[in-house]
């Protein structure tokens, strides 16, 4: 299997080249954009990265594996991360998380995440990736239907 | 107690759109910034006394002048990859006024005779850096930005991906080089960061959001803020046990007491103050007899044996259960190591283990000294500070609340 960038994502690394001394800072922002195209990282992805910023596969390899957003494998259900750190510990996160876990964990992958810099609306989490604050177990019930 | 420099614009209505900034004064130091020189401006800055707001609490003035003695391009670096556990502050600078962080960007730039300026974002904050884009994407139309501009300035908003290390300035310089995030060694004197061996400046966004003001309305204006060490404002923030949490900006030295109270709208439910994290995880908790005579300024919280960091207050009631606060801190610290170090990685890692026996009851006195042991053998052998500071939470709790912690012990 091979992994081609869109038209418009060939015209957009064509611009991005510029905006960088050398090609090997574009390795994140290719990356993003492969997991915006696929939604995941494939090894053919990370070939073409590779190609473009003139580094090794492994290389690649490596700086995927390094970020907790970057991922491997194509996710089968829509994501809900709950931030597990202290602001929203005390406000209650522990419950929002047992809940997902018991009703909602076959349509979602429900995941646990450090510190999202959101502790004035806890407890969070993301939906998809968006934030929802102060979140209650009506809230979701209601979102998530 | 509130004082609005940073968030003057944060309340008013669709505030990160163009029209309405300028409006509210956004650009508009920028025709007196070009009439001085560089090395003017950088000067207004020192003797304003603006200190770094991402943690350190160095001089921004100081670290501007690193960059004169060297040739070549030279890069601004924002970061924007705020993660410290209770900090939501940039956040709010990015959606709510992400013009004044461009227009500080601007003046910066200038100062330190750079054309371009990446703002390294937390990749979680998409949301954010989107409405980020959209307001530099106006700025290039409006000529602040771009080559019609009166300075040559270019902005490049780069996405990070999900590591709390990143945000420690030479580990975002590696991230932004297309790399591991691992910090680099410090070099034996004080030099400015290198981005592809170029003299990079690293400041954090609400520093470059401070530099508008100042540089309008001159560094005696700033100074009428905060205490002599400590000048201005800060965008002080609370969250936790606390009925109203948020962000309020505040001249440094007013009663941590007073603005947890006031501001923070008291304990949640009517309850008795614990303790409180002054500033963020990584700076030691605080009981609440000494938070009764802490301020929040620089040199109170170290004195008291603290630290100030982002100034982002976590506030614990009196239920919180010490040791499972402290086994929240350390999961995360065991999370978040980058794993370069054998004493950072191997401690952040057998902490949080141990912390389990605790949380369970079936720990013993051994283990509280292996904890204390592992604490030492962390603070002061790594290649960044992300690891005594872990170590100094541990002791903090420790010297605190060791009998919640002896309780715990069969
Ligand atoms: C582990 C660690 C994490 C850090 N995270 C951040 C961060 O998220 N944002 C930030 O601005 N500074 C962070 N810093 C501080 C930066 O290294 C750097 O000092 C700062 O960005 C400089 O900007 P300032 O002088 O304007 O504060 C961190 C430092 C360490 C050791
Ligand atoms: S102290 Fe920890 S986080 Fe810092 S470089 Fe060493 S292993 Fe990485």
């Amino acid at each position: 299997m091979s992994f081609v960038f869109t038209k418009k994502n060939t015209l957009k690394i064509q611009e991005l080249k510029k905006s960088y001394p050398k090609k090997k800072a574009l390795i994140l922002p290719l990356l993003w954009m492969v997991q915006k195209q696929d939604n995941f990282i494939s090894e053919a992805a990370m070939k073409k990265v590779a190609d473009i910023t003139e580094q090794s596969y492994i290389h690649i390899y490596g700086v995927v594996t390094f970020y907790t957003m970057f991922r491997l494998n194509k996710p089968e259900k829509k994501i809900i991360e709950v931030c597990r750190t202290l602001s929203c510990e005390l406000n209650g996160s522990e419950d929002i998380k047992a809940y997902l876990d018991y009703n909602y964990s076959n349509e979602y992958e429900i995941l646990e995440v450090e510190c999202m810099g959101a502790c004035s609306g806890a407890p969070m989490c993301t939906l998809n990736g968006k934030y929802m604050e102060n979140v209650t177990k009506e809230e979701l019930t209601r979102v998530l239907k | 107690m509130i004082k609005k420099i940073v968030s003057k614009n944060f309340d008013i209505k669709d505030s990160f759109k163009i029209d309405v900034a300028l409006k509210n004064e956004r650009y508009s130091s920028l025709a007196s910034v070009f009439e001085k020189t560089p090395l003017e401006i950088t000067e207004i800055i020192t003797l304003s006394g603006l200190r770094g707001k991402g943690g350190g609490g160095a001089s921004a003035g100081c670290k501007w002048s690193l960059l004169d003695e060297y040739s070549g391009t030279k890069y601004l670096v924002v970061n924007a990859d705020e993660s410290e556990p209770g900090t939501f502050k940039d956040r709010r600078i990015l959606s709510h006024d992400p013009h004044l962080l461009i227009e500080g960007i601007i003046a910066t730039c200038y100062a330190i005779k750079s054309h371009i300026s990446y703002i390294y974002v937390r990749g979680e904050y998409e949301e954010f850096s989107d409405i980020l884009q959209i307001a530099i994407d106006e700025a290039y139309d409006r000529d602040y930005l771009g080559k019609n501009a009166k300075y040559l300035v270019d902005i490049v908003v780069h996405r990070g991906a999900g590591a709390y290390i990143c945000g420690e300035k030479s580990a975002l310089i590696e991230s932004l080089e297309g790399n591991r995030g691992y910090p680099r060694l410090k070099p034996n004197k004080i030099s400015p960061e290198m981005f592809f061996g170029d003299a990079t400046l690293v400041n954090n966004v609400e520093t470059i959001a401070s530099v508008p003001y100042i540089l309008k309305n001159g560094a005696k204006a700033y100074r009428k803020y905060g205490t002599p060490d400590s000048p201005g404002t800060m965008l002080f923030s609370v969250s936790g046990n606390v009925n109203t949490p948020g962000i309020y900006e505040v001249p440094f030295g007013v009663s941590m007491l007073e603005y947890i109270n006031k501001l923070g709208g008291g304990i949640k439910g009517g309850k008795k103050l614990k303790a409180v994290i002054p500033g963020g995880a990584s700076t030691p908790v605080l009981p609440a007899d000494i938070v009764k005579y802490s301020s929040l300024d620089y040199e109170n919280l170290r004195d008291n044996g603290s630290a100030l960091g982002t100034g982002g207050m976590i506030v614990l009631d009196e239920d919180v259960c010490m040791v499972k606060a402290l086994k929240n801190l350390l999961r995360f610290y065991h999370h978040e190591s980058c794993g370069q170090c054998t004493p950072c990685r191997e401690g952040t890692s057998w902490s949080d283990k141990i912390l389990d026996k605790f949380v369970d009851k079936t720990a013993t006195q051994k283990d509280l000294d292996i904890l204390r042991s592992i604490s030492i053998s962390m603070n002061g052998k790594t290649i960044c500070v992300f690891a005594p500071a872990a170590s100094s939470v541990i002791d903090g709790f420790l010297k605190h609340f060791e009998s919640e912690f002896l309780e715990c012990i069969q």
